[in-house]
């Protein structure tokens, strides 16, 4: 076992300092999805155009096809230069187009994943609906198939920027009276094709960045389904396990950063004196230590093996947790300052009040535990 | 970078873990024969550290996470420092003292047939020449009185300072003495979380297994999680100090402090989880936890180092 880099990985990390040093905006995020939208676009190209988009994506479709270590490693430097968070481009980056590359066809790998990486295309992800969340097999959206075509017709609902997207992830029942897993399809939606409808939903942060979508009579050409008619649980599987996985290395990351800051904001305030309070310090900067060896245990465990083990529901669990005791440090540290938050403030009260979101989306803490117990300790499964 | 055992280090875990099963059983921990000390020697666990074995900080930190979680003698720990540190005075076994001020006496765990005893300080290792018994002039032979701890497999005694040896400025001694005591802790929590998975499976009410219930399931889930973050910490600790890191203090200090609430908070979790045969003194529920506090006091982690 070993903590060290080799010198090709070293030198990578140079690289990927010098670039992002030179080239992170300094301008900061907008924080509403509409007006994040042209910047979210703009930062993609720009990382694309410089080698940095897809680093271990294949290199058929636009990507480095560098190591998965190699991406760790860009992802930490990502962090630590308070490069922005990739926004919008979320969903196609950090699942929908791993979905592709493990199942799609070669003409749909070909179309969009060029397209992903370059910020061209906007992905989210429909499988939530209004019936059917941490229940997923429950969801009733279906499409009829007529000729070479689907009819869509139901709705979702929470869809991470759907109102700004041009593409969906989207999970339905494409076999009448099929029940749970089984007679779905996972299918690439056009998100401008008629009959589709988006009414956006306000967070109680005060940012629109996800909505309800409603599909009436939706035509979606059959050519559009990826892994095969009737696999659709299949592929949305793997989809949860790239949004649950290395999608949040980047958060990780953060972390390590956001601990730092709030023993220094303690010290400053002088808050650290308060003994409970510099224990609780102490004790989330050894789990932020924690995470990052969770992390590279998990990688390790991917290079070793090709995937990852059961563990990753351990560092999700532990990540989403650990983000909102960090959170909720840093306004315990504000003191009564948090009386004055107000629509459109970018401070610690926002983070706070979107971080509820790590617990709930891509699955909730309850579903990680169920998944923990069953999975990995194999008790029975309760449903 | 690779945070995963190699084959020959998960060979020497295995080996560990089979022959702890086999011999010195974590139910059996309350009363181990006199005779455990020398097959532990036999087998080579104690001088496993000396500086001529060259092992790596990641193996050791995996062997004796294995023999943690079957509970093995506290004074394995502070023989194997010592013949790291002090090869070539300390001979058999040396039990531990924890931590205290030359105004207290020392609290000494695992007496029995020591021939020393180590403590460890903030930036240091101290080895007191402190035999638990000896012969005097006129044949008479002299055993320290040993008395119960809280953990049922260990005993203490109480001992007035003697003139000791020092590892003088290096810090590496006292980390090592952490680190060890982290992995007895991270396999103290594995044991209560197998434990308690274990039992959730068997144990039925309300005509199915009590882990089919999320209540209970995801009691067991949280202490998975915290003895995989306990376990992830030790291995980057253990490399952090293979590798003379700079932050290597810090490092083992979280290691500490994170396998030290695993081990309590399931040994907690892992009585409830058993329900009332929890809480007899017959079953094996409560050894775990016992142990969990005893550990606590073994080389803790300073906030100072984890706030540095
Ligand atoms: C910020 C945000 C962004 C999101 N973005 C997207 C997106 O882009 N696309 C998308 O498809 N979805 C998205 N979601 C939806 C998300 O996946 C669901 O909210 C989540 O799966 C939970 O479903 P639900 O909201 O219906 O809650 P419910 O499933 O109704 O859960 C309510 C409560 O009951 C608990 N619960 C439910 N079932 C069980 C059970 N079996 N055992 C124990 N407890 C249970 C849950 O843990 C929760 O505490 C997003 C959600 C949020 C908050």
């Amino acid at each position: 076992m070993d903590i060290g880099f080799s010198p090709d990985e070293t030198g990578f990390r140079e690289e990927c300092r010098d670039w992002l040093h030179a080239n992170v905006p300094a301008d900061k995020r907008p924080l509403d999805a509409a007006d994040a939208i042209g910047f979210d676009k703009a930062w993609q190209r720009r990382l694309f155009d410089a080698g940095w988009a897809g680093i271990n994506w294949p290199t058929d479709y636009g990507g480095r096809g560098l190591s998965i270590v190699q991406q760790v490693i860009w992802l930490e430097e990502y962090a630590k230069a308070h490069a922005p968070w990739i926004g919008a481009n979320f969903v196609g980056i950090n699942h929908g187009g791993p979905t592709l590359i493990l199942n799609a066809s070669e003409e749909q790998k070909a179309y969009h994943l060029p397209r992903i990486l370059k910020g061209e295309a906007i992905w989210c992800q429909g499988f939530s609906e209004p019936g059917a969340g941490s229940d997923l097999a429950g969801i009733k959206t279906r499409g009829r198939i007529e000729g070479d075509e689907l009819v869509i017709n139901g709705s979702k609902i929470w869809t991470s920027f759907a109102h700004v997207a041009d593409w969906q992830e989207l999970v339905l029942r494409t076999e009448e009276g099929s029940l749970r897993h089984k007679g779905l399809s996972w299918v690439i939606c056009d998100m401008h094709a008629p009959g589709i409808t988006v009414r956006p939903i306000r967070k109680m942060s005060g940012q629109t960045e996800f909505a309800e979508v409603f599909y009436d009579d939706v035509r979606i050409p059959l050519a559009n389904v990826v892994g095969g008619l009737g696999n659709g649980w299949k592929v949305a599987m793997s989809t949860l396990s790239f949004e649950r996985g290395t999608g949040f290395i980047a958060d990780q990351v953060k972390q390590s950063q956001e601990i730092e800051e709030l023993i220094a904001a303690a010290r400053a305030n002088d808050m650290i004196k308060d003994d409970r309070i510099a224990d609780q310090l102490a004790q989330l900067r050894a789990e932020v230590a924690a995470v990052r060896a969770m992390t590279y245990r998990n990688i390790s465990e991917v290079v070793r093996t090709g995937q990852p083990g059961p563990e990753a529901s351990v560092i999700r669990l532990f990540t989403s947790e650990l983000g909102q005791r960090l959170e909720r440090m840093a306004v315990l540290l504000m003191g009564e300052d948090i009386i004055d938050f107000a629509y459109g403030d970018d401070d610690a009260v926002g983070d706070y009040l979107r971080g509820f979101a790590a617990t709930i989306a891509g699955g909730t803490a309850q579903i990680q535990r169920d998944i923990i117990g069953e999975r990995l300790l194999g008790l029975p499964k309760s449903r | 970078m690779d945070l995963t055992p190699n084959d020959e280090q998960i060979a020497f875990q295995t080996a560990t873990t089979d022959w702890c099963r086999g011999n010195m059983a974590l139910e059996d921990a309350r009363a181990r024969p006199e005779s455990l000390w020398a097959e532990l020697e036999a087998m080579g666990w104690t001088g496993l550290t000396a500086p001529g074995m060259d092992l790596d900080h990641a193996s050791e930190a995996l062997v004796f996470a294995e023999l943690g979680r079957f509970l093995a003698p506290i004074g394995l720990i502070s023989t194997a420092v010592a013949s790291r540190w002090f090869p070539d005075v300390a001979e058999g076994k040396v039990a531990l003292a924890l931590t205290a001020s030359q105004s207290e006496p020392l609290r000494v765990l695992d007496p029995a047939g020591s021939s020393a005893v180590l403590m460890g300080e903030p930036g240091g290792l101290r080895l007191f020449d402190l035999p638990d018994s000896f012969t005097d002039q006129g044949g008479t032979l002299h055993t320290t009185a040993h008395a119960q701890t809280i953990d049922l497999s260990t005993m203490q005694s109480r001992h007035e300072w003697t003139s000791s040896l020092w590892t003088e400025d290096d810090p590496a001694p006292a980390l090592h003495l952490q680190l060890l005591g982290a992995a007895y802790a991270v396999g103290c929590a594995d044991a209560a979380r197998d434990m308690a998975a274990d039992y959730a499976k068997l144990r039925e009410q309300f005509d199915r297994p009590i882990g089919w219930f999320q209540a209970l399931k995801h009691i067991c889930s949280d202490m998975a999680v915290r003895a995989a973050a306990a376990r992830s910490q030790l291995y980057y600790a253990a490399c952090a100090l293979d590798e003379n890191a700079a932050d290597a203090a810090f490092h083992v200090a979280a290691a500490k402090r994170l396998a030290d609430r695993a081990a309590l908070d399931n040994g907690r979790a892992n009585i409830q989880v058993h329900g009332g045969i929890g809480m007899t003194d017959e079953a094996a529920a409560h050894l775990p936890l016992k142990r969990a506090h005893l550990l606590q006091f073994i080389a803790p982690a300073a906030r100072e180092t984890l706030l540095a």
